[in-house]
């Protein structure tokens, strides 16, 4: 599987027409069901990589994408998300700086 | 290029395969090849309706998490309780541009909930038109081919008629064929019966002429044989009749 590839796992005869949004390979528990006891575990079943990682945040791109952007009548909620996103990423880099601003010394 | 190339002789390899299977043995090896390219369970993806949403961006299922643990109440006291600590802490630390943001937020607000409806609708109605714009070729289309479909179902029907008709035509040929035959049977008929007829009146006609002569030439020797004496006694025997007869 190199650059601009369909995943291992995705046969057309199977699957359909591909869908950039779906995982191919065998499922794991999802995330939100992990109890915390067994999270070591989740992660160390993990494929960590690059190119693994890289996919996952492609699907999760594209799942935003057809939930929020690419319906019919997709509202505004989409460019709040991404300005709201935005914001908090651009504090999270400037924290450095604009945590001198603070106004009080002793908490 | 060089994965598609790969690609292909792999694919390539594994119809050869396949065939090589398929020739050495009898059993079905190749139903299991062939068994992937059921088309039955293929799922296609659908375009989705919009995701909810809270306050206008916060996912809805974000709130809906916290329902089974914290209630309805729960992920609003979560956010009020946070922010509380971020900003007492001074984590969040409240700049001049904090301000700004906060009335650029109204601004957005305001403009969101003044101009939302105006343009959502507007967008609607856009998007509806794009869509009937690029569906009406294809119904268009569709229609056509329709009417094409109940045309050539009329032909069709029209074709079976043809063929009634023909079974008609050839009953008629039938038919006339059939009065002809009758027609020469009937002059058959009368030419042999005009010829028996002939042939009977000559016989008659024959017969009687033969009668005749036959008669006549009696008749003639009786008379001749008749004398002259004889005669005179059968008119006197007349005549003694006759006075006997007067008396």
């Amino acid at each position: 599987m190199g650059i601009g590839d369909y995943p291992a796992e995705y046969n057309a005869k199977v699957h359909g027409p591909y869908d950039p949004a779906r995982f191919y390979g065998k499922p794991d528990t999802p995330f939100g069901q992990v109890r915390l006891g067994e999270i070591g575990s989740w992660l160390a079943r993990r494929n960590k990589h690059p190119s693994a990682i890289a996919g996952a945040f492609s699907r999760a791109w594209w799942r935003w994408q057809h939930k929020y952007v690419q319906p019919k009548r997709a509202g505004i909620a989409p460019f709040f998300q991404l300005v709201t996103g935005a914001m908090v990423f651009f504090y999270v880099i400037n924290y450095a700086k604009l945590s001198k601003h603070k106004n009080y010394k002793y908490h | 290029m060089l994965s598609r190339a790969s690609l292909l002789s792999g694919q390539q390899f594994k119809n050869l395969l396949a065939l090589s299977a398929r020739a050495a043995s009898t059993t079905p090896a190749s139903s299991a090849a062939a068994g992937s390219g059921d088309t039955s369970a293929i799922s296609r993806p659908a375009r989705q309706e919009p995701g909810k949403v809270r306050l206008g961006f916060v996912p809805e299922e974000w709130f809906t998490f916290f329902y089974k643990k914290t209630g309805v109440t729960g992920p609003y006291t979560l956010a009020v309780t946070l922010s509380t600590y971020l900003m007492s802490k001074e984590i969040y630390v409240m700049e001049h541009e904090y301000y700004s943001g906060l009335s650029l937020l109204i601004l957005c607000i305001v403009g969101v909930k003044k101009l939302g409806p105006v343009i959502a609708k507007a967008l609607d109605k856009g998007i509806d038109e794009y869509e009937t714009q690029w569906n009406e070729g294809r119904e268009s289309e569709k229609n056509a081919l329709q009417e094409q479909i109940k045309n050539e179902e009329q032909l069709q029907w029209s074709a079976e008629g043809q063929t009634m008709l023909l079974d008609a035509k050839r009953e008629n040929v039938g038919l006339q064929l059939e009065a002809a035959y009758r027609a020469r049977v009937q002059t058959v008929h009368q030419e042999v019966k005009k010829r028996l007829d002939y042939q009977v009146e000559i016989i008659n006609i024959e017969n009687r002429i033969n009668q005749r002569n036959l008669v006549d030439w009696v008749v003639t020797k009786v008379r001749s044989s008749i004398t002259p004496d004889q005669e005179k006694q059968n008119i006197d025997k007349c005549i003694a009749d006759l006075g006997a007869l007067a008396k």
